[in-house]
């Protein structure tokens, strides 16, 4: 579904992911791992579209996404969680979520928007609060729901658990389980390499902006290298 | 002395109008881009020129000559977007700065070229007035407070209740977050600069109506518009509203009862009073 090939970005001429390949088949989850600044981060940004890539190829579904501009990339089908949630902080909960629809035109808006309220029961009761009003943890099940309202083909996400406190990351945990169990095909980057690697299919180890290692989640999770470097074995 | 207040601050809201419907498109520009847009006044006198134009020399009737001119000045702030500001969107602030001062220039400059350094009077031919107890309402003084009224309702209707004006506020407000939405972030800024040029066309013409348009008068407006976004607090839309029709209260009344040729000064140490109390604006966010 998604092919990324030779893959390389660069902030200001420095190259901080130098050539990664990796694919995504429908209906797979999988997780980029790996420390701060591997490159991870800059991967998605530029799959969709927020930072142009220098050089290799994106392809979606046989399309080939490598220079389109962002919005193109949503309606393609691609939707991403941004890291720090990046909710619209004086806009309301229920604005948010209507933002989320952006792109889309069908009837089946209002009805998904209260699929997301009862989903998410928190931003019924806060509808109509500003968004910049909530908890971290409510702000982080807004952006998720606002994700999941653009109806996308591939949802990824960006350090879900980022800056959160450790029961609200388990419950960010089970909504992505049972995001993964509704049949999304996700692609997750996440710090938290055990919780990553217990949710995902497939994973790719993210070292100095390169792949050093994939393959089957539960694999990774038992290899002696990645137990020792990443969880705390 | 009550019927008098009454009285000014009647005139007030009608200058007052004017005042909002510049500061709203100063701050919805300033918000999609932050830029400090000095151009706008003279941009929007341009309309203001074009619809004395359309109604003197063209002998179109007023409420034809009205739409054109908004329609031109929607079409005049998609150009200034896209030739004046653009080029310079990944530069410095400073370049966007520098591009607005030349800009203002030009404009005031063509105005100058085309229509001349005389000051012109739009005719309206609404001479009546209304008395309402003490109080005397000119007929043109009522239509403009009402105008100024509806525009603002509708720009509040659009940016409130329609797809696009939801994304101009996200745009504002996260830019980045908006394109992950799917927001053409490209095409924003035209819509931006068209609608906020055509409110600005209809404040021109506002005040060819009730007073004169000249040379100068654009730029003045301009720094009426920037205080008047200062004293409602950058960014707020209800705070532009209040602190236009504040704005416009305060120098009537100034003139009323002190001096007409001190309502700059006083209005302006109002706002200065106002800013020491409240230095985020009424109703600015405290940092």
């Amino acid at each position: 579904m998604l092919a990324v090939r030779d893959l390389r970005v660069s902030y200001g001429g420095i190259e901080v992911v130098h050539g990664v390949s990796l694919d995504v088949a429908a209906g797979e989850c999988v997780a980029l791992i790996g420390a701060n600044g591997a490159g991870k981060s800059s991967t998605l940004k530029a799959i969709c579209g927020l930072v142009p890539a220098s050089g290799g190829s994106i392809g979606f579904e046989e399309r080939d996404i490598t220079r389109a501009s962002g919005h193109a990339i949503v309606r393609a089908g691609i939707t991403m969680c941004p890291e720090g949630r990046q909710v619209f902080p004086q806009m309301s909960v229920i604005q948010n979520l209507r933002m989320g629809a952006y792109t889309r035109n069908d009837s089946e808006q209002e009805a998904d928007l209260s699929r997301m309220m009862d989903m998410f029961p928190i931003l019924r009761e806060r509808q109509s609060q500003a968004a910049g009003k909530l908890s971290g943890g409510e702000q982080e099940m807004l952006a998720i729901a606002r994700a999941l309202m653009a109806r996308p083909r591939i949802c990824l996400f960006d350090e879900p658990s980022l800056g959160l406190a450790p029961k609200i990351v388990a419950s960010v945990f089970e909504t992505l389980a049972h995001i993964k169990a509704m049949g999304m095909t996700i692609l997750l980057v996440e710090q938290n390499s055990m919780m990553a690697l217990n949710l995902a299919d497939r994973a790719y180890l993210f070292e100095a902006g390169r792949i050093v290692m994939e393959g089957a989640a539960k694999d990774l999770k038992n290899h002696p290298d990645v137990m020792r470097a990443y969880l705390g074995h | 002395m009550l019927i008098e207040i009454l009285q000014q601050t009647i005139n007030g809201l009608a200058i007052g109008g004017v005042y909002v419907l510049i500061a709203l498109g100063l701050t919805t520009v300033f918000g999609i881009l932050g830029i400090a847009h000095f151009a706008h006044g003279s941009v929007s006198m341009s309309g203001g020129y074009l619809t004395y134009f359309l109604v003197t020399a063209q002998g179109l009737p007023l409420l034809a000559a009205i739409p054109a001119a908004l329609a031109a000045g929607f079409l005049l702030g998609v150009l200034v977007e896209m030739l004046a500001y653009r080029p310079v969107r990944h530069a410095n602030h400073i370049n966007a700065f520098i591009v607005a001062l030349g800009l203002t220039m030009m404009v005031e400059g063509i105005n100058l070229q085309l229509f001349g350094h005389e000051q012109v009077v739009i005719p309206t031919g609404l001479n009546r007035v209304f008395r309402l107890g003490g109080i005397t309402v000119p007929e043109l003084r009522l239509y403009v407070i009402i105008a100024a009224i509806l525009l603002v309702v509708a720009m509040m209707i659009f940016v409130e209740r329609t797809k696009t004006g939801q994304a101009i506020r996200a745009v504002a407000e996260n830019r980045d977050a908006a394109i992950l939405m799917g927001v053409n972030v490209k095409t924003i800024p035209l819509i931006v600069f068209g609608m906020s040029t055509a409110l600005g066309v209809a404040a021109g013409i506002m005040v060819g109506a009730l007073f004169a348009i000249a040379p100068g008068i654009g730029e003045g407006l301009v720094v009426k518009g920037f205080a008047v976004l200062i004293l409602g607090g950058l960014g707020s839309f209800p705070g532009a509203i209040l602190g236009g029709t504040v704005l416009g209260i305060t120098e009537s009344i100034a003139a009323g009862f002190i001096s007409s040729g001190y309502k700059d000064v006083i209005a302006f140490v109002v706002m200065i009073i106002v800013l020491l109390i409240r230095p985020q604006g009424l109703l600015g966010r405290a940092p």
